[in-house]
Parts: C-alpha cells; structure tokens; sequence
C-alpha cells in the first residue's frame, strides 16, 4: 500500500512535468506557484488577444510589441493562465 | 513580474498581446515562426510596431530576454529594475502616435475563449451581443471608455460573431435579452458564467463605465485568488477538460510533431 504522502509527492510531481512548459520559463515549478499577489479588480496588463487587433493597434500608436503565447489551461484544464 | 505595479505601468508603453499557444493554427505558426520551427507551450519576444522586426531574441519568457545577463540556460535573469530599463531602452526609438481613444479594441476568437482567460486572470470581461452593423456602432462607443484610465487593463472585451458564438448564451445565466453589453463574471474553471450587469445597446460610454466600476468593485469584494496548484488539483478530480484546435504537446526539436506525450480527456 503506498502512503498518502507518497501519493500526494506522486501527484504533485505528475502536475509539475504537464505544466512545465508553462512556468519554467518564468522560473517557478508548477507545484510553487500559489496565487497571485494582485488583488482582485487591481489594473494589470492590457492584454490583446488576437494578433490581428494587437498588429491594427501597434501600427496605430507606434508602439512596439510585447509578445507572448501561452495556454490558458494546464493540460486541458480551463480557468488558469 | 506581471503582477508589479511598475511592470504594469511601463507594459502601457507596448502593445502587449498574449495568443492562447493552442487556440488555431495561425497561433502555432506566429510561435513556430518565432522559435524557429520549433513549438512551446511558451513563447515570448519584442517586435518592432509593424511586427516585421524582432528587437529582441525569442525565448520561452521575458525574464531570461529583458535584463538578463548572458545567454542559454547560463542566462541570469534581471532584476525587476534592469527589466524596465530594458523595456525604456526598446520604446524610446518609437514615439507614440494617435490618441488614445482612438485604440483598437481587444477581442477575441471567440466566447468560449474569452470566458477562459477571464476565468483565468480572474476579471470580469464585458461581451458585446450585436448584430455586425451594431456592432460597429458599440466600437465606437467603448473606444473611449477602454481608453480611460479607470479600465484600462481592469476587465476583458469581447465582441461576439454569429459564427464563433452562436451558443454564447447557454453558457451564461442570468441574461435578460440575446443582445447587448453584458458584464460577465466567469466560473472557476472558465466555461460557464453568469451576467452580472446587462446595458442594453443604446447605452452611452459613460453609462457603460459606470456599470463596470460598480461591478469590479463588487467583484473585488467577494472573488478570491485562485491557488493555481489546487486549481489544477479540482480540475482532474472534476474531470475538466478544454479543448483546443491544436492538441496540447510541445515540438521542441522542430521536426514539426509533438513530442512524447499529449493530453486528452481519455488520460483519466
């Protein structure tokens, strides 16, 4: 029978390897990340979501273009980014 | 990094813009294109405004690009500091054109994605229900209003198209009409929400604003941050799964398949 920490080590360690892609470029393993010190309704980046209206808004402001693609789910769980 | 007040403030001197990796192919091809054939769940550079240029390498995340020190996996990443001063470096051979009420709007491919991300950074997001010619006419309206300080980078936008999101309301409750502005708080996992506000489309900019502030304020009051861990933890005891057009899985080398193992409802 394998202990329930164990288990819980086991788990901990299969969520890190689906989510690395995600955080190890951001220099933190999946099973550290807890939650994010902004507070709720506090104004973060502005994000454009597609790279049509980020391009049409660039060209507009001569704004240079900050980058990123990332998922929006850990694999394939919804309501993370 | 995203999260720091100083970070946020020098973002607005950039166009900021994060694709969903998985969401379609033109989404994979923009990453490939940028990793040099190769595909990652993350990606990240700076482009010049017509996006023709890189002014930075591409890497898997900024804090290895902007401010760092040295190359590869040696790279030391910067500082919050060195990072913004980075960022001051890359901006200051482009002043900044056009008035700010005059931006282009954020959207998205669709509903179903929007009530993601906004689940996912925990914001309310504003879905606009109109015709195509309606549509137009609420752009104008909320140029403005996403233009003013107050909320800016505070909640999402989306406009609905009868081909993406005909079933936008089935996901939502509490709507009172097919068509309008909604404010919707989305559910924990980012697939079903419901309307906490509803203005109908003769609303002026003002009126929209209003009702925005009254709803984040409300919503700051009640939501409480998500622990991404236990999140992920809920969400395979729930049996959650979201689906994208590209399958989830990295090509590290660039051989144009996905390596080792994917993930898919059948893992369970």
């Amino acid at each position: 029978m394998v202990p329930s920490s164990m288990k819980r080590f086991l788990a901990l360690s299969l969520f890190s390897l689906a989510c690395a892609g995600t955080f190890y470029a951001q220099g933190a393993r999946p099973i550290d990340i807890t939650a994010s010190p902004q507070p709720i309704g506090d104004a973060g980046v502005m994000w454009y979501t597609t790279w049509d209206t980020a391009i049409e808004e660039a060209e507009r402001s001569n704004r240079p273009i900050f980058f990123m693609a990332a998922a929006a789910t850990c694999s394939g769980i919804s309501g993370v980014f | 990094m995203f999260s720091e007040k100083k970070f946020i403030e020098a973002s607005r001197d950039f166009v900021c813009v994060r694709l969903e990796t998985f969401e379609n192919k033109e989404h994979e091809a923009l990453v490939r294109k940028l990793l040099n054939g190769r595909f990652a769940n993350t990606s990240f550079c700076i482009l010049s405004p017509d996006g023709e240029e890189q002014l930075t390498r591409s890497s898997r995340g900024p804090k290895t690009i902007l401010g760092a020190s040295g190359r590869g996996p040696s790279a030391e990443p910067g500082s919050l500091d060195d990072i913004l001063a980075a960022m001051e470096e890359l901006v200051e051979p482009y002043p900044l054109r056009g008035r700010p009420e005059e931006l282009t709007l954020q959207d998205f491919h669709s509903f179903r994605q929007a009530l993601n991300v906004a689940s996912g950074d925990q914001r309310l997001l504003l879905f606009v229900a109109a015709s195509p010619q309606d549509r137009e006419k609420a752009k104008k309206v909320l140029k403005p209003v996403f233009a003013n300080d107050e909320i800016i980078g505070r909640f999402h936008l989306d406009f609905g198209t009868a081909e993406a999101d005909s079933d936008w309301s089935e996901k939502i409750a509490g709507t009172r009409s097919k068509s309008g502005y909604l404010i919707i708080q989305a559910d924990e996992f980012g697939q079903k929400g419901k309307a906490v506000a509803q203005l109908p489309l003769t609303a002026s900019g003002e009126e929209i604003a209003k009702a925005l502030l009254s709803a984040n304020e409300s919503f700051a009051k009640t939501e409480v941050r998500k622990v991404y861990s236990e999140h992920v933890t809920e969400g395979r005891r729930e049996n959650i799964f979201f689906e994208n057009e590209i399958p989830y899985g990295e090509d590290r080398d660039g051989d144009g398949k996905a390596d080792g193992r994917r993930y898919g409802k059948g893992r369970d």
